[in-house]
């Protein structure tokens, strides 16, 4: 093995790919734009949703309980208590209002409510939602809350009525300070990230890795290349280093894609739900991440070598590749809810599982040495699995010679 | 010169090459001569290293195939079946170059060596375009070109002519005499008669794996008595079964 022989392959198989349309599309041009594309619309939609459940809130009476009187008390009780609570026109059918968009909330009064009021009795108002729409059942909490601050008015004036201080009905006063070191879309972010990062490390060299060897050998290029003086091993290397740089480039892509999204509107990163900010990471931990995350990369375009030298064809190269992506997926999806709280030991030592677990700690500002010193040495181990794989695979005369 | 002791090679129960011995003499161009499936990829594989032989072993240029195939390769000029083998999305230069450096030529070389060949097989006007955009006969020269960058003393070539029209076969031909020409040893397989008739100084005939008989193409021709190879072939070959 030479360094020198390495580095020839290596610079070789860079030029060519880049000047494959394919293979640069989907590894590199596509995260760009896609990334974007898809923050700015869920994040957009999640935005607009959150907005619909807490402005604009159109309250109308049922036609049986509709009166003048009962129509004007509403609005004069729930459209000042500093909700955006709108009375609109009494309608017949709740269900019917509500999906045609006249009401996001339809209420009803008991028909005597003036006079139970009077004599200081309870009357019922019944409040009418369509639990399957999130602007309808979304804003019931934003009428309850009117409801509670209407209470409070009614019960104080009558308490002054009867010449008592209305303080006598709080004796515990409630005061809440946030003091999140981080704003609260991070916790998005934290679920976000290190699954997006993951799954682009260990899956982003498959297009380099199904044209380098599986691609080579049905384009009849690969014999001639071995017969030239390079040892086996360079030849592996110097390809393995261009799925290693393939699948980063990715996840470069990506992340370059993400800080557009983040630049065309900042709440779109966290996918509408709040601002990120405030964190708080230490230096060594975001180092071993990394390393983890280098390593993670190593193992998989370790494999994908493997797997491109195993197969007949470049078809059958493609098929089993993307194999290997639902492989990775699983663990990453399964572990996208998991806090940083929540991370096992166990989860430091597998495969991916390792990668979204030190993304997840950095992110979340907390720290682990016992379980990222772990991580990196599993990960070396990996690494050398799988190379070792991919390095039997190409000296095995039954797998390169498959014709 | 290319000398095989005892080449072998099996795979699982399958004796592809079975105990083949015969010496190429340097400057000659020497023909493999056997029906498909009669070894002739295996033997010229195990030649340029990218096979190991199960027993036996063979010297190009006075080097062992198994002691050191790195320097084998080295020395060994390839051209695998009637396919370019070129890069599509490099150019004619950079697929050139890219073995010149593979075979360790200092780029100085390699820029004056490419020069030459170009002027050579006339290739000045193509020589910065794609491989991919090229017609069948550019590749075919650049392919050549490509085989011999890095002025190998030996030549394997694996049914150079499958699959070509006769023009392009006959380039091959005048590719293969001007090579001889040039003082290189030429190996090359085959399992039309003709081509090897006109081509080669000496001929070996292997059947299922096994050398058949080796000799003077005239002299087998006249110690059989036949007129052409096509019937000898058929008589020493077809008989086996
Ligand atoms: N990689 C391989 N694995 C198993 N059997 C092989 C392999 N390569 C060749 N063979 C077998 O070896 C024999 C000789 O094949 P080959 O050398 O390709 O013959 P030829 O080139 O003369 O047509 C055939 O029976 C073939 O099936
Ligand atoms: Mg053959």
């Amino acid at each position: 093995m030479k360094w020198k022989h390495i580095m020839i392959v290596f610079k070789k198989e860079v030029k060519d790919i880049v000047r494959d349309r394919k293979t640069l599309f989907s590894s590199i041009i596509v995260p760009i734009f896609l990334m974007p594309i898809l923050f700015l619309l869920v994040g957009r939609g999640t935005a607009k949703m959150s907005e619909e459940m807490t402005t604009n809130i159109t309250v109308a009476l049922t036609a049986d309980s509709y009166s003048p009187a009962a129509q004007n008390f509403l609005k004069e009780s729930l459209e000042t208590q500093g909700e955006d609570i709108t009375i609109v026109d009494p309608v017949d059918d709740p269900w019917e209002a509500i999906n045609s968009k006249k009401a996001k909330l339809v209420v009803s009064l008991d028909r005597d409510f003036e006079d139970k009021l009077k004599a200081l009795e309870p009357f019922t108002l019944k409040i009418y939602y369509d639990n399957s729409l999130s602007r309808s059942g979304g804003a019931v909490g934003a009428l309850r809350s009117a409801i509670t601050k209407l209470n409070g008015t009614i019960a104080e004036q009558r308490l002054e009525a009867l010449g008592i201080n209305p303080e006598i009905l709080t004796p515990v006063v409630v005061e809440t300070e946030n003091v999140a070191r981080s704003g609260d879309g991070n916790m998005m972010l934290m679920m976000l990230l290190p699954m997006i990062i993951a799954m682009l490390v260990a899956v982003g060299g498959i297009p380099a890795a199904t044209d380098l060897v599986a691609g080579e050998k049905e384009r009849m290029t690969f014999e001639p290349l071995l017969t030239t003086r390079p040892g086996r091993m360079s030849i592996l290397i110097g390809k393995y280093l261009t799925i290693i740089l393939f699948s980063f480039a990715s996840v470069i892509s990506t992340l370059i894609g993400m800080l557009l999204a983040f630049i065309i509107n900042p709440s779109s990163i966290t996918m509408g739900l709040g601002q990120i900010g405030g964190f708080t990471m230490d230096r060594g931990s975001v180092i071993l991440c990394l390393i983890v995350t280098l390593l993670l990369g190593m193992t998989f375009s370790g494999l994908q070598l493997a797997i491109s030298t195993y197969a007949r064809s470049f078809k059958e190269g493609q098929t089993y590749l993307s194999m290997l992506m639902f492989v990775v997926m699983i663990p990453a999806y399964a572990t996208m809810m998991i806090m940083p709280n929540d991370i096992q030991m166990y989860m430091y030592l597998i495969p991916v599982l390792n990668t979204v677990s030190a993304f997840k700690l950095v992110l979340g500002g907390m720290t682990n040495y016992t379980g990222l010193i772990l991580a990196v040495a599993t990960s070396l181990v990996y690494v050398v699995l799988s190379l070792l794989i991919a390095a039997s695979m190409f000296k095995n005369e039954k797998y390169l010679f498959r014709s | 010169m290319i000398e095989l002791k005892g080449l072998t090679k099996r795979f699982g129960n399958v004796t592809a090459v079975n105990d083949l011995s015969f010496t190429v003499r340097e400057g000659e161009i020497f023909g493999l001569l056997g029906e498909n499936g009669a070894g002739k990829t295996t033997t010229l594989r195990m030649l340029a290293t990218m096979l190991k032989p199960t027993s036996g072993t063979a010297r190009l240029a006075g080097i062992d195939i198994v002691e050191s195939p790195e320097e084998v390769r080295g020395r060994v000029g390839i051209l695998f079946g009637g396919e370019s083998g070129l890069y599509d999305r490099l150019t004619v230069y950079e697929n050139i170059q890219y073995f010149g450096e593979l075979n360790d030529m200092p780029v100085r070389e390699i820029k004056k060596r490419i020069q030459e060949l170009a002027d050579a097989f006339g290739m000045n006007d193509f020589l910065d375009k794609r491989a991919g955009k090229l017609s069948k006969g550019m590749r075919q020269k650049a392919s050549f070109a490509r085989a011999i960058v890095h002025n190998p003393d030996v030549l394997l070539l694996d049914e150079p002519t499958s699959g070509l029209d006769v023009g392009a076969m006959r380039e091959v031909q005048a590719f293969l005499i001007d090579q001889k020409k040039a003082g290189k040893t030429i190996l090359f397989s085959s399992h039309t008669m003709s081509e090897v008739e006109k081509l080669c100084d000496r001929i070996a005939v292997i059947h299922k794996g096994s050398l058949v008989d080796i000799g003077e193409t005239e002299e087998l021709l006249g110690k059989y008595g036949t007129q052409s190879l096509e019937e000898l072939f058929v008589r020493l070959a077809g008989d086996g079964r």
